[in-house]
């Protein structure tokens, strides 16, 4: 049996393997191109020993090893993405051999030629909106008077909290509708749990954009407007990324 | 990356992201989890990754951290142990539960449906 096989990273047409020598992939191997039906699968060698199913269901268990390889997906994907269009395949798509990349090309053929049309010319922004979590407007430090009085206050809060969060998600819409009127289409993913990722805020919107190469600066000026209209929100924008969000197959 | 009048740059390349101050940062772990793990084409390889666990670890992620230090810090299991977060858990393990037993049912040979 083989010792390695084959891990997969994009799904492309047209593509110079050239472009691929200004990277490498996992672990350092070589990227090489697998051709089917005018399709080209961008893959590279990887060790059983680290991707077998056993060793997959272990490994994706470690953060780091986890982070290492979605970097590593994540950059081979982009460099794919400079140089025509990309359909990212999800992470940890290994075959056997450039056999099994071909036959699996074959299958999905249509399916593929319809994502790289969709998003030919076009590249995906993150954007998400992070109201912060206001100071307490009067911090009220006193020992409550009662049981009656500690409901009282905690029903305050939570009406406080009702409110900024109802806000939140107004600004969200408003944010999310200017920013749809410069993309070719959008997706709202959830939010990244606000408790936990560090930000004191609640994220109100957590959202993707496809948007056509010639309107990035368009984009990104949308984004300033929104910046200056809510200064009371954190906008965080990452882009262009590799269009995964709108990369996906239409089950029929 | 000024606003406007730099010119048409066709390739822009694809690896800074830009925060708020327009300076650029490696791209967001937390980001980028969340799209190769959730996103992109689903095409099944030879390699049968264990779809349930990734769904799992997938969640998993979501309930962690923007930052690996913070994650490790508190060490990846530390949500087995807070209450807010223990009736999803015990959600997805029925859930796991009952795909694992479809997916004996489909491996078992019952998977005409099949395209």
């Amino acid at each position: 049996m083989a010792d390695s096989a084959r891990y997969a990273y994009a799904v492309t047409r047209g593509l110079d393997p050239a472009a691929l020598t200004r990277g490498a992939g996992l672990l350092g191997e070589r990227l090489e191109v697998v051709s089917a039906h005018g399709l080209d699968a961008v893959v590279s060698d990887v060790p059983l020993a680290e991707f077998s199913e056993e060793a997959l269901t272990r490994n994706l268990e470690s953060l780091s090893w986890l982070e290492k390889v979605a970097r590593g997906h994540d950059d081979v994907v982009r460099l794919v993405t400079t140089s025509g269009p990309t359909a990212p395949l999800r992470l940890a798509t290994i075959f056997h051999d450039d056999a099994a990349v071909r036959d699996r090309l074959h299958e999905w053929r249509d399916a593929i030629v319809e994502v790289l049309d969709r998003v030919d010319g076009r590249a995906e922004w993150s954007v998400k909106v992070i109201a912060p979590a206001a100071d307490s407007p009067e911090p009220d430090t006193s020992e409550p008077t009662s049981g009656a009085d500690f409901l009282r206050r905690r029903k305050a809060q939570a009406e406080e909290r009702g409110r900024r969060g109802a806000e939140a998600v107004r600004v969200a819409e408003e944010v999310h509708a200017l920013l749809c009127g410069r993309a070719v289409a959008s997706r709202v993913l959830p939010a990244q749990d606000p408790q936990l990722t560090g930000l004191s805020g609640v994220m109100a919107l957590n959202a993707a954009y496809l948007v056509e190469q010639a309107e990035q600066e368009r984009f990104e000026q949308r984004l300033n407007e929104a910046r200056t209209v809510h200064p009371d929100v954190l906008i965080e924008a990452a882009g262009p990324w590799p269009p995964y969000s709108f990369a996906v197959l239409e089950q029929s | 990356m000024t606003e406007q009048g730099a010119g048409a740059s066709p390739t822009r390349p694809y690896s800074a992201s830009v925060g708020q101050y327009g300076r650029p940062q490696p791209a967001n772990l937390a980001d980028i989890l969340e799209r190769v793990l959730d996103k992109g084409i689903i095409i099944a390889g030879d390699i049968r990754v264990n779809l349930l666990d990734i769904e799992l670890l997938t969640i998993k992620i979501r309930l962690l951290i923007v930052s690996v230090d913070k994650a490790q810090e508190m060490g990846i299991d530390w949500w087995r142990n807070d209450p807010m977060l223990n009736a999803s858990q015990a959600e997805l393990q029925d859930e796991n539960k009952r795909l694992r037993a479809r997916l004996d049912a489909l491996e078992s040979g019952d998977d005409r449906d099949r395209g």
